[in-house]
């Protein structure tokens, strides 16, 4: 079966360093992954030229099979991509309600049923009206997460979902992704959690310093000593 | 408090309209450049208000407008058409210029249009042929006072009618997410660069149009009077003051500053603009939002104010 | 009418753009230091150089002060006058969004002209101390922009000097690569931005004092080269301080040239032009800038 998302040696330079340097990889559909690493690996990096936020210097990225490394990032959108930011990216002058409904071209009436049902699924339906940027951090976090299902992508890209969130929140979260995966979508979160990758990838990336130092099953690349050389040794 | 808005605009439409039989020659034109004031800062908030994107040549619609409709009139057209087309032409620049210049970031956008009032400048002077370079473009005279005077009038109620659709619909919405956050508008999906140039494109019609208008008033052009900074100096200031960004805050922008202007500017042409200057810096500094915006956050007004 | 175009008429134009330029790479080398450090763009950069202007000006008329020795008084005044804008104004800003700086800027470019219209009024002011050319076989140097570029070299120089050799010089460039880092390694971000600005409106200072013998000296004197500052920026990319150097000349070489083809009126076109192409097809800049 085809990969939904392939990396071929994938180089991206800032200046004279190279952030993402000769990174493959590939997804499955409907799996779960990780991509972890230290501070600085590239991995914000490599979601944005994923999502052309960004664009490699060198090398591919294939989505079901087609070139994508040099679209805009609102075309890969309409592909099937869904991201969400490291630092939470809601619009804070938008309501709750206007931060979903401003994402999907579906008619009016429709998206606002979706809009509504997203946000009782989090619980959020009382804040519908509330400025986004009035909101908790937890809750902007809900927001920024159910304005990505809005359009029902296939692939979704989650930056440090756990970050700032607390015990049961993370917990909906985590559940939230395992019906994704069973819904049949690809999943690939950046995390610093090893809890939480742990527990929820099937499989992990290990990024350090750009490269690509690891790949396989999560109790795997918690025994491999390159890895932890890269996150305590050095 | 929700009926007595539409009554009492209602009540304001009829004085206006009625203003013109008892008027004077003078009070006329008071008004009618009141009106113009109105449309050239609620368009400015189109682009600038709305998307964020700072536009510092937006003078430049309305001299194209005031040159198309001349050139047209002198060529027999009937002026409500020319003026018209004046903002057609608007519109087609706005697309030509915005089209390269919007897919920049905001800074490289505002570089941009701060050359342009000079590019224009050149293109009109060189174009001696057709537009009559530094001598100017004279109209065959008429005093149409009192129609321009509603013309005016329309043209400013139908902007601000425009800006009422656009905040309050989706593409008004994405247009703000623009100003928000551009960069997770397109990883949304929103296509920035298409929004940009249609919200450009809406905000030089206005200006194009009162460029006609304006023209066919006065009888008489030339590069300098129709592509005047302070004219982009004036704009932004009625908008920033009266809140960019809501629908009615050009208007109170306008007004307010208007009267500001009548009284200093007629005697104090570099002290009014000096002041002017100083407004500017004073608004960003301490009301950003402008009163209306203020007044919003304080008292959790909609965002239909 | 077509002329026609010799080596000779060529050479003179590439020394009379040289020349230009360099005056060009000096006023833009400020208004890149600004943006590098603190992501502001100055608006108001043109009526810094022109408040230069006015004081070799006011210094030659009512003092009889050479003006090439003016810049040792135009540069550290405007120097505190950045400053003081910066304290006061400026750094109110720097966080807020680029819309904020951007029409504060413009604000503060609006009311700086207008005072300097009532203050000086509009009348043209020219300062007559150097005129003439040195002329060596074929070519032609205008004496007065010989001594304006000589000064703007050394100015230029002076900067780089600066900026590579003295800890303050090198903070001020950590500080335009990463705020944060800087402010890790125990670097004071706001002396930088109050320092920066005053150098920014110092070098200004310095390019309006050097073209105050040549040209008409008037309040709105400084619109074009903030301007044209922002293009050389453009060009050399922007936070790439050597790139402005290389972006003045360049555009002073290509606004001579252009001259050969085009009459005056449409010659002035010719920076919006460039800048429009360089927009459109290279946005981060000739040479490898931050956008």
């Amino acid at each position: 079966m085809a990969p939904i998302l392939e990396v071929r040696s994938a180089v991206k330079r800032f200046g004279g360093v190279a952030a993402v340097n000769r990174v493959s990889l590939a997804l499955e559909k409907g799996r779960i992954y990780g991509l972890i690493g230290p501070n600085g690996s590239g991995k914000t990096t490599l979601f944005n030229c994923i999502t052309g936020v960004d664009h490699v210097d060198e090398g591919l990225i294939l989505l079901n099979g087609r070139r994508v490394d040099r679209l805009k990032p609102h075309q890969i959108f309409h592909l099937g991509v869904g991201r969400t930011f490291q630092v939470i990216r809601v619009f804070p002058e938008l309501t709750a309600l206007e931060n979903l409904l401003v994402v999907t071209t579906a008619g009016y009436a429709e998206a606002r049923r979706r809009a509504e049902e997203l946000l009782a699924r989090v619980k959020l339906e009382r804040l519908a009206g509330e400025f986004a940027g009035n909101l908790s951090y937890g809750q902007q976090k809900l927001v920024e997460f159910i304005r990505v299902l809005m359009t029902d992508p296939d692939l979704i890209l989650l930056d440090e979902p756990a970050a700032g969130v607390n015990r049961t929140l993370l917990n909906d979260l985590l559940d939230a992704v395992r019906a994704l995966r069973d819904q049949g979508k690809t999943v690939l979160l950046v995390e610093h959690d090893m809890k939480v990758v742990m527990g929820l990838c099937e499989t992990v990336f290990v990024l350090d310093h750009g490269e690509k130092l690891a790949e396989g099953a999560p109790g795997v690349i918690q025994a491999d000593e390159r890895v932890i050389e890269a996150y305590f040794g050095r | 408090m929700k009926r007595a808005l539409p009554v009492a605009l209602g009540l304001l439409a009829v004085a206006l309209a009625l203003y013109p039989l008892e008027a004077t020659g003078y009070g006329l034109r008071v008004g009618l450049q009141l009106f113009m004031w109105i449309a050239l800062a609620q368009s400015w908030n189109l682009i600038s208000g709305l998307t964020g994107y700072v536009s510092f040549g937006h003078v430049v619609f309305f001299g194209t407008g005031a040159y198309t409709a001349s050139l047209l009139v002198n060529a027999g057209m009937p002026w409500p058409l020319a003026c018209l087309s004046g903002g057609g032409a608007g519109a087609l620049l706005a697309l030509i210029i915005g089209w390269p210049c919007l897919r920049l970031k905001g800074p490289y956008f505002a570089i941009a249009m701060l050359g342009l009032n000079e590019v224009m400048r050149v293109i009109v002077s060189y174009a001696e042929g057709l537009t009559g370079g530094g001598n100017g473009l004279s109209l065959p005279t008429l005093d149409a006072s009192r129609s321009i005077y509603y013309a005016m009038g329309l043209v400013a109620a139908a902007v601000t009618a425009v800006t009422y659709a656009i905040v309050t619909s989706r593409f008004g919405l994405r247009l703000m997410t623009i100003r928000e956050d551009e960069v997770a508008a397109e990883a949304m999906g929103i296509d920035t660069l298409r929004y940009k140039i249609y919200a450009f494109m809406l905000s030089a019609i206005g200006p194009g149009i009162v460029g006609g208008l304006s023209a066919r008033d006065q009888g008489y052009i030339e590069p300098i009077s129709v592509f005047p900074l302070i004219m982009t100096i004036t704009m932004i200031v009625m908008a920033l003051f009266g809140g960019k960004g809501t629908i009615w805050g050009p208007v109170l922008g306008a007004v307010v500053l208007f009267i500001f202007q009548e009284a200093v500017w007629a005697r104090f042409v570099y002290l009014h603009q000096l002041l002017f200057g100083a407004i500017i810096v004073a608004v960003v500094l301490l009301m950003p939002r402008g009163i209306l915006g203020v007044l919003q956050q304080k008292y959790n007004l909609p965002r239909t104010i | 009418m077509s002329v026609l175009i010799t080596p000779a008429m060529v050479g003179q134009v590439v020394i009379s753009g040289l020349l230009a330029g360099s005056i060009y790479a000096l006023v833009a080398l400020g208004l890149g230091l600004i943006f590098g450090v603190m992501r502001v763009l100055n608006v108001a950069h043109g009526p810094l150089m022109m408040l230069g202007a006015y004081t070799t000006f006011w210094l030659f008329q009512r003092f009889g002060l050479n003006p090439y020795l003016s810049v040792l008084v135009s540069m550290p005044l405007l120097f505190l006058i950045g400053v003081a804008l910066q304290r006061f104004l400026v750094r109110r800003v720097v966080d807020a969004p680029e819309l904020s700086s951007l029409l504060l800027t413009f604000g503060l470019s609006i009311a700086l002209v207008n005072l300097a219209q009532l203050a000086f009024t509009s009348d043209l002011r020219s300062v007559e101390y150097l005129t003439g050319s040195f002329v060596v076989g074929p070519f032609a140097f205008s004496k007065p922009r010989l001594a304006a570029c000589a000064f703007a070299v050394t100015i230029t120089a002076g900067s780089f000097l600066f900026l590579r050799g003295t800890r303050l010089g090198k903070a001020i460039r950590a500080v335009s690569q990463s705020r944060e880092v800087a402010q890790v390694c125990g670097i004071d971000v706001q002396r930088i931005h109050l320092l920066t600005f005053g150098l920014g409106s110092a070098l200004a200072a310095a390019g309006g004092s050097l073209v105050a013998v040549m040209v008409a000296i008037q309040p709105e004197m400084g619109q074009i080269y903030t301007f044209k500052s922002f293009l050389v920026i453009v060009l050399g990319g922007a936070g790439n301080y050597p790139g402005a150097l290389l972006g003045g000349l360049l555009l002073g070489l290509v606004e001579q040239l252009s001259s050969l083809f085009l009459t005056a009126q449409v010659n002035e076109a010719v920076a919006y032009v460039l800048l429009v192409l360089v927009l459109l097809i290279r946005p981060t800049g000739l040479l490898k800038g931050r956008v």
